[in-house]
């Protein structure tokens, strides 16, 4: 359910990636390629993480959720993942190692409610953050986010 | 009884939480609790009676009142331990705690 979120090749995979700057630019391509998303958002991304305190994206779990203001240059709200087969550290940050990255596009404050019911809903259960750390291929990413849980 | 979530931008971690803390109080039974979620910079002490936040702005956000510090922001378990234990803080009643 919550795969309608993505856009066509916004679920990705990679067995690494050299460190979190490359995750964001590997994670925020595809919407930028879409239109979805303008370069603007993914500099304000970055600059949002370093900044102190910039790992609150760090949902837990290994999971982060990279996002920033909708005015950074957002035009149509949607998501994105990328899961590496190995960690990298959040803002190289040894307390923040991230095996799932999700880009969150959201184009106001009210508008992506339902997204992010659905991603919360997605998220928070025990049995989807264990099957999202053993993901070894896209195709197994996409096919956890089309199963309704 | 009025709970906020705070994060840097407001709209991602802090809804997330918000999310998730809605789905315990549901299970929990409890009534009469406001949530909300804000950005850091908007919120001033008094804005809430609990305010939860996640812990790398834990700093930021510790002269605003009652700051409860999560580790992980989708760990149920450790949401509803520091939900329940904020709402016997502030007397609310949590009807469904024995199930919890």
């Amino acid at each position: 359910m919550l795969d309608k979120y993505f856009p066509e090749g916004t679920v990705l995979y990679r067995d690494d990636v050299a460190d979190w700057q490359e995750a964001v630019d590997v994670v925020t391509a595809p919407l930028v390629k879409l239109g979805r998303i303008r370069t603007s958002y993914v500099d304000a991304i970055k600059e949002s993480i370093r900044k102190p305190g910039g790992t609150y994206i760090d949902l837990g779990q290994g999971i982060a959720l990279a996002h920033s203001r909708p005015e950074a240059g957002v035009v149509a709200t949607s998501l994105s993942v990328l899961k590496v087969g190995r960690p990298f550290l959040l803002a190289d940050s040894p307390d923040h190692p991230i095996s799932t990255m999700f880009c969150l596009a959201a184009q106001d404050s009210d508008s992506h409610l339902s997204l992010m019911q659905s991603l919360a809903a997605f998220l928070s259960d025990a049995g989807n953050q264990d099957r999202l750390g053993k993901v070894s291929n896209a195709e197994e990413l996409k096919t956890i986010l089309k199963e309704e849980r | 009884m009025k709970i906020l979530t705070v994060c840097s931008t407001g709209l991602g971690s802090s809804f997330m939480t918000q999310l998730n803390i809605d789905k315990v109080l549901k299970e929990l039974g409890v009534t009469g609790v406001e949530t909300d979620h804000r950005d850091l910079g908007s919120v001033s002490p008094g804005d809430a009676d609990v305010i939860f936040v996640g812990r790398d702005i834990a700093d930021a956000a510790k002269d605003l009142g009652d700051v409860v510090v999560l580790d992980s922001l989708i760990d149920m378990k450790e949401i509803k331990e520091k939900l329940i234990e904020a709402l016997k803080r502030h007397g609310v009643a949590v009807p469904g705690e024995e199930q919890a």
